[in-house]
């Protein structure tokens, strides 16, 4: 199947965030999303973005069952490693159900991966959930490792109450 | 003691950075993995667009311990984004030499960077611990941090520098 693969545009905020929505559904936790195509625009495509996108389209005789031509979005963003200097992280990587199996995520992901490296980046970070096993499949394919397991690292968080207390200095 | 000022880092802390992070990467006991240098700390901190920021707490010459040094603490971080939640405030490093311990100063960065993740509207602060470290991860957990790979099952993924060019090379 043809596709392309472009950066992402202000344009392309409404269609994210309908895939957004889509992969939260699929998880069952779409009340969890709080982030509209508002604030995508607002954070992703000012003087300062937080995050950069790239879209992948079919053409319009491809389209979705629902007549959708962009049919799977990564997001991505520069972090920094102590030890190696620039990093990227990518946050998202979907792809429509009815269009997966051919290539795309790979093809989305191979994107990341150029962009980073132009950008002087020595590494590519991301999580999965322990039984997302297709999606470990997939990345361990591609010749990712993980950490988590190699390493013993932890994902952290700190949110909510106890960051408001963090903020004030209460223990 | 506690005589002690944070501040953001200037570009003269970059050697004083360096060396708190070789010495908190020989503390993990991956001390040779810290290829970063001098030039890649002023040229990613320093620049248009850093890639990280900094805190350093400094000691006043009188309260010296270790001959020498007056930069004794610093935590490294920078913004990322959740497509849910929105902005987050991800954590680096964070270090306090052993030397200076147990007066508060650690406790203070904290308070300095959680205060810094609400000013900035991020709604949660994440980082990785690796699980070995007990102290740590029982010094977060006081704080109210939650342990995401625990918790929900998030693994941390990474691709290396020699595979990501081989992803990017792929048609």
């Amino acid at each position: 199947m043809d596709f392309t693969i472009r950066a992402a545009t202000l344009e392309d905020c409404k269609d994210i965030s309908r895939m957004i929505l889509e992969l939260a559904e699929h998880e069952k936790v779409s009340d969890q999303v709080k982030i509209t195509q508002r604030d995508l625009e607002q954070d992703g495509f000012s003087k300062n973005p937080f995050f950069h996108g790239i879209i992948a389209e079919v053409p319009e005789h491809h389209k979705s069952r629902e007549g959708h031509t962009k049919v799977g979005y990564s997001l991505y963003f520069y972090t920094y490693s102590s030890w190696k200097g620039r990093a990227v992280y990518m946050e998202d990587l979907y792809v429509m159900p009815e269009f997966r199996g051919k290539g795309i995520g790979k093809a989305l992901m191979s994107k990341v991966s150029q962009l980073g490296l132009a950008a002087g980046c020595t590494q590519l970070n991301f999580t999965v959930l322990d039984w997302n096993k297709s999606s470990l499949d997939f990345y361990l394919k591609q010749g990712c490792w993980d950490v988590t397991s190699d390493l013993g690292y932890h994902c952290m968080r700190c949110e909510g109450d106890a960051l408001e207390h963090l903020a004030q200095g209460d223990l | 003691m506690a005589n002690f000022n944070l501040r953001k880092a200037e570009p003269k802390d970059v050697p004083d950075i360096l060396r708190l992070i070789k010495e908190l990467a020989k503390y993990e006991e991956m001390e040779d993995q810290v290829i970063l240098t001098e030039k890649d700390l002023l040229e990613d901190g320093f620049g248009d667009h850093p890639f990280y920021h900094c805190v350093v707490a400094d000691v006043l010459a009188e309260h010296q311990k270790v001959e020498g040094y007056s930069v004794i603490g610093f935590a490294m971080y920078y913004f990322t984004y959740d497509p849910w939640i929105g902005k987050l405030l991800y954590l680096e490093d964070f270090y306090v030499m052993k030397e200076y311990r147990g007066f508060g100063i650690g406790s203070e960065i904290l308070k300095t960077l959680s205060d810094t993740a609400v000013t900035n509207r991020c709604s949660s602060m994440h980082f990785i611990v690796a699980e070995s470290n007990k102290a740590s991860i029982d010094f977060y957990k006081r704080r109210g941090a939650s342990d995401l790979s625990l918790q929900e099952g998030w693994r941390l993924f990474r691709i290396d520098k020699e595979n990501l060019l081989k992803m990017s090379a792929e048609e």
